[in-house]
């Protein structure tokens, strides 16, 4: 929906807003190093501190002998499990932490904290404290391989206690659905009970029977879609100390740096208020959409404290960290499918990982109400998942790159169109319902207008599988899909701007996370003015109440419009301001130091007959009467505001409500003799409803395209079968792309301005992420299908080539 | 080429890098037993406080290197890295630490003219080297056009990466001036960035070239 509810929504006159090759506000920071993220800081007279991680997939300490280690020169303290003074912290707000519980004794993943916490003078001491330790494990049963975690007599792997959690996890009053339904949760009051280590999440929508009684035909397949990785840059990291609190004492106060989260966490953790805990650093790396607060980052303030006030560090190493950012999961579709190539049931059986207990939902069943298949006319629609408990991984609170299930009814629209000798855009475009409902019969004009030029960019001329090769011998295939394009409106957010002695300041504490978001909130802030970019000064200032953090990428639009709505509090104060300085009370002084001052230019005229443009305030009838932007009024202006945007139709239709969207389109040739794919072209028509910052728009288009083609090309977690542990949490076996790898991406970005953010603007990466946009591509080609990562012996081994291990 | 910006600008960020060397300690004076604690003088007598009071321990050794054109004395212990170094006893943050072990590029330094992985390094085998960090490129007015169309093209998203890249980025100027895009890819080929930053490399590098050869740059 276009943005008019709020101010020049419909703005058709952008000077700021739109414009590229902006620098960021901290660009400059980052670029020569001075940037300081968590690992960078350092202490005077520092303490360092290492957990001890689990080197199984599942284990229990039973007992740790610390004599050894604590009688190393240099190791100061070894914290064990039981220790009570982990009883002292508070829940963490963001999912972790907390009470007893801090510190397991049992592991659930391999490189899970547990057991203790050495403290030593140096980094090296720790490691060399952690060899000395004398742990006794008690290996426990695992799962790595959720098809034989799935057996029924498979031992159980979580005990009472955390399965009775985990069932505790239903919100009923959490975010709900127009059908009442409850999201972001695994278990719903309707699913059948646990089966051993599995537990149901079920969605029936229609009459599936119904359904499949009106197809022609039913087309089976599998979708798998492998685990993949988080590896935020920044490997995870803090440092603090106790200093003075001028109110409440001395080592009252918690200085922390490397705790990112808006300092809340580490509030809520140690009972303090915002005032007593100082965390001045800005930068935190990346975050894809990933919140957890790492252990790491929130234990140092308790082992300073235990350690008299000296500043502990705790730092973690990228083996530490390599979290899941997606789930593994085996989906098995029926569809019932007309000989016109209309879907008439769609039946969705899947085998996911559930993750180690505490994962995200995001990352195994949140998908249940959310995405393609409800972008169908079809409404006959089952979704069982199969929800395996598993030590294969930890997923943080979300994942950027969760495809939800898009890919699945992509895939089926290339098998329908395979089967009828359709091209599958034509397939997807029968299938796809109107902008207002499931049966809005309209074409969606975001998605058509997307069509029409990825086609053309395309050179779109769609050929059944395995049928074209190119003049050097490789075989030729394509892909299409779609998605819209997401946005947060469910929470609220807050901004202030003030004008201060002729310069408008934008107070905000970052910190900044990689998304441009407060250089788009400066330039729509700016816009609204009629000012320049460079004209807003942000103030970074950590014990400022505005966050850039909250919703992410995608939350800039919905958070860019609570700051348009801002600017123009803003702008209107100021013209009144102006308006009360430039008509005095009759008889009222007006001048310097006995120095009448001359009548203003503005004298006489209203705040309505003001307005702020190219940096002046003018007289609306006659803009020849101004006065420049920085001498508008001399009283200090403030202006805030916060609440929620418009309602987004990601929130409210799931689906079922269409406006913004995008299309993927790919290309490539495979050596059929060497089983290499090159991707030979790649691009995406996004209507993100309106650019705000054009070159960070396309910077997030690249990452989440790069991070598609890694997961399906090279990205692959590797266990030991035998005993579970991981063998590649390292960049060297686990492969991401680099400069070498990575295609050129073409982008052709709609602005239809029909998103629910600032002047109709939508969000943009999430829907992006795709699981199988290149492999249904290799498909075209080759005619077989290839699981994900599509490496060449796979390929090879797909086409009868090779068997994994040596060629024939 | 515009380098104005709202922010933190070139100006600001070149003063805190110039800073940050200028803080660099050229000797160390006083030094702490990384074991125990206490402080010492000097390397004599933290050497026979070692021989004294640890004898089963490694001892530190004397360091002497060039960083950023400083001569620096420095007491390291044995097992430190090169990036540790420039981290904790110098007090440098350019270099960063991401996979720990020399698969990232975000640690690299220029040591003796060639990109080095400084998580890699051992600092004692760096003993009359001279080590240029990203601190010391900012601080050099001819590298401003590069650093300037790093900003201007977004060649980071969250940043972290951003400075090993950068150094690789001036390596490769150092031993070739006009690269192709071919030359930048294979250059920039050992640094990872997550953000997916890595067309903008290449767009950046390319633009600071163009400039740099028409002779818009001083040249230090």
């Amino acid at each position: 929906m276009p943005d008019t509810t709020g101010a020049n929504g419909l703005r058709e006159d952008f000077r700021v807003v739109g414009k590229a090759n902006l620098p960021g506000l901290t660009s400059y920071a980052m670029a020569t190093g001075v940037a300081k993220y968590g690992t960078d800081f350092t202490v005077p007279g520092m303490l360092f501190a290492k957990f001890l991680r689990c080197p199984y997939p599942h284990a229990k300490v039973r007992s740790i002998d610390e004599s050894e280690a604590l009688a190393i020169p240099g190791v100061l303290d070894v914290v064990k499990w039981d220790d009570p003074i982990f009883s002292e912290l508070g829940a963490n707000p963001m999912g972790g932490g907390g009470g007893g519980s801090y510190l397991p004794q049992e592991a659930h993943y391999e490189s899970q904290e547990a057991g203790c916490i050495v403290i030593a003078e140096s980094e090296a001491l720790c490691d060399e404290a952690l060899k000395a330790l004398k742990v006794e494990w008690e290996v426990l049963p695992f799962i790595t391989d959720i098809f034989k975690g799935a057996e029924p007599d498979h031992p159980l792997i979580r005990g009472p206690e955390l399965i009775e959690k985990e069932a505790a996890d239903y919100r009923p009053g959490g975010m709900a659905t127009a059908e009442g339904h409850v999201l972001m949760t695994k278990h719903y009051p309707t699913d059948p009970p646990r089966e051993a280590n599995v537990t149901w999440n079920i969605k029936v929508e229609g009459d599936l029977d119904e359904g499949f009684r009106k197809a022609d035909f039913i087309l089976e397949y599998d979708v798998n879609i492998p685990t993949c990785i988080s590896t935020i840059p920044n490997p995870p990291a803090s440092v603090a100390y106790w200093g003075d609190s001028m109110y409440k004492g001395p080592g009252q106060k918690i200085y922390i740096e490397g705790a990112p989260h808006r300092r809340e966490s580490i509030m809520s953790m140690y009972h303090k208020s915002s005032d007593e805990v100082v965390q001045e650093g800005l930068f935190q790396g990346g975050k894809y959409c990933d919140w957890g607060l790492r252990k790491s980052q929130e234990i140092t303030p308790l082992l300073s404290k235990r350690m008299g006030g000296r500043p502990v560090r705790c730092c973690n190493t990228r083996e530490e960290t390599f979290d899941l950012n997606r789930n593994e999961r085996h989906m098995h579709l029926r569809l019932g499918v007309t000989r016109d190539g209309v879907i008439t049931a769609v039946e969705d059986n899947t085998l996911v990982d559930n993750g180690a207990p505490g994962s995200s939902t995001m990352g195994s069943v949140s998908d249940r109400d959310w995405g393609g298949y409800y972008t169908l006319r079809c409404k006959d629609i089952t979704q069982r998942f199969k929800v395996v408990d598993s030590n294969i991984g930890f997923m943080h609170t979300c994942a950027q790159f969760v495809p939800y299930n898009w890919d699945s009814i992509t895939v089926g629209f290339d098998l329908i169109a395979e089967k009828l000798g359709l091209d599958p855009v034509e397939v997807a475009r029968r299938n796809l319902h109107g902008p207002a409902s499931q049966d809005d019969p309209n074409p969606v004009p975001s998605f058509e207008a997307s069509l029409e030029l990825g086609k053309k960019l395309m050179d779109w001329q769609w050929h059944p599988a395995g049928t074209k090769r190119l003049p050097d011998g490789r075989l030729h295939g394509a892909s299409f899909r779609y998605a819209i394009c997401p946005r947060h409106s469910f929470m609220d957010y807050f901004c202030k701007l003030e004008y201060r002695d002729g310069v408008v300041h934008f107070p905000t504490q970052g910190p900044i996370a990689g998304w441009f978001s407060t250089e788009c909130f400066a330039m729509i802030a700016a816009e609204e003015l009629g000012l320049n970019y460079e004209d807003i000064c942000v103030d970074y200032d950590y014990r400022e109440k505005h966050s850039d953090q909250a919703g992410g990428s995608d939350g800039v639009t919905g958070h860019g419009w609570i700051v348009k709505e801002c600017a123009n509090k803003l702008k209107r104060k100021i013209l009144e301001s102006a308006a009360r300085q430039a008509n005095p009370e009759p008889g009222a002084y007006r001048g310097v130091f006995g120095f009448p001052a001359p009548p203003s230019p503005l004298a006489g005229a209203s705040a309505d007959e003001l307005d702020i443009v190219d940096g002046k305030v003018i007289v609306k009838a006659d803009p020849s009467r101004f006065v420049p932007f920085s001498r508008a009024t001399r009283e200090n202006v403030t202006a805030e505001f916060g609440g929620y945007s418009p309602k987004s139709a990601w929130v409210t239709g799931f689906g079922r409500i269409l406006d913004t969207m995008n299309t993927s389109w790919c290309e490539v040739a495979v050596d059929d003799e060497t089983g290499e794919v090159d991707i030979l072209k790649y691009c995406v028509v996004p209507d993100v409803g309106k650019v705000i910052r054009r070159t960070s728009l396309e910077s997030q288009i690249d990452q989440v395209v790069f991070f598609s083609q890694g997961c399906q090309l090279l990205q692959d977690v590797v266990h030991d079968p035998e005993t579970g542990v991981r063998l590649n949490s390292n960049f060297l076996d686990y492969r991401v792309p680099t400069t070498m790898d990575v295609p050129e991406v073409t982008k052709e970005i709609l602005e239809l301005r029909s998103g629910n953010g600032a002047y109709g603007a939508s969000g943009i990466s999430h829907n992006l992420a795709n699981s199988h946009l290149i492999i249904t591509a290799i498909h075209n080609a080759t005619g077989v299908w290839v699981d994900p990562p599509a490496t060449p012996d796979r390929v090879l081994k797909a086409l009868g080539k090779c068997e994994i291990g040596g060629l024939e | 080429m515009e380098a104005k910006a709202a922010g933190i600008s070139f100006r600001d960020a070149c003063a805190q890098a110039s800073a940050r060397i200028a803080a660099m300690p050229a000797k160390q004076k006083i030094v702490t037993c990384p074991l125990c604690g206490e402080q010492f003088l000097g390397f004599g007598d933290l050497t026979a406080h070692y021989l004294a009071e640890h004898p089963d321990s490694a001892a530190p050794v004397e360091l002497r290197m060039t960083v950023n054109g400083r001569a620096c004395q420095l007491i390291i212990e044995p097992q430190q890295t090169l990036k540790e170094v420039l981290q904790y006893n110098l007090g440098l943050t350019g270099a960063k630490q991401m996979c720990d072990r020399g698969q990232c590029g975000s640690c690299t330094v220029i040591l003796d003219g060639k990109p080095t992985l400084s998580c890699n390094t051992l600092a004692a085998d760096c003993d009359g080297k001279a080590v240029e960090t990203v601190e010391g490129i900012a601080v050099n007015p001819k590298w401003q056009p590069l650093i300037d169309a790093y900003c201007k093209w977004d060649a980071m998203q969250c940043g972290y990466c951003t400075p090993g890249f950068l150094v690789a980025a001036k390596a490769l100027l150092d031993r070739n001036p006009t690269p192709t895009e071919a030359d930048i890819k294979e250059a920039l080929s050992g640094n990872i960035c997550i953000c997916g930053t890595y067309p903008r490399h290449s767009q950046a590098i390319l633009e600071a070239v163009t400039y740099m050869v028409k002779g818009g740059a001083e040249n230090a």
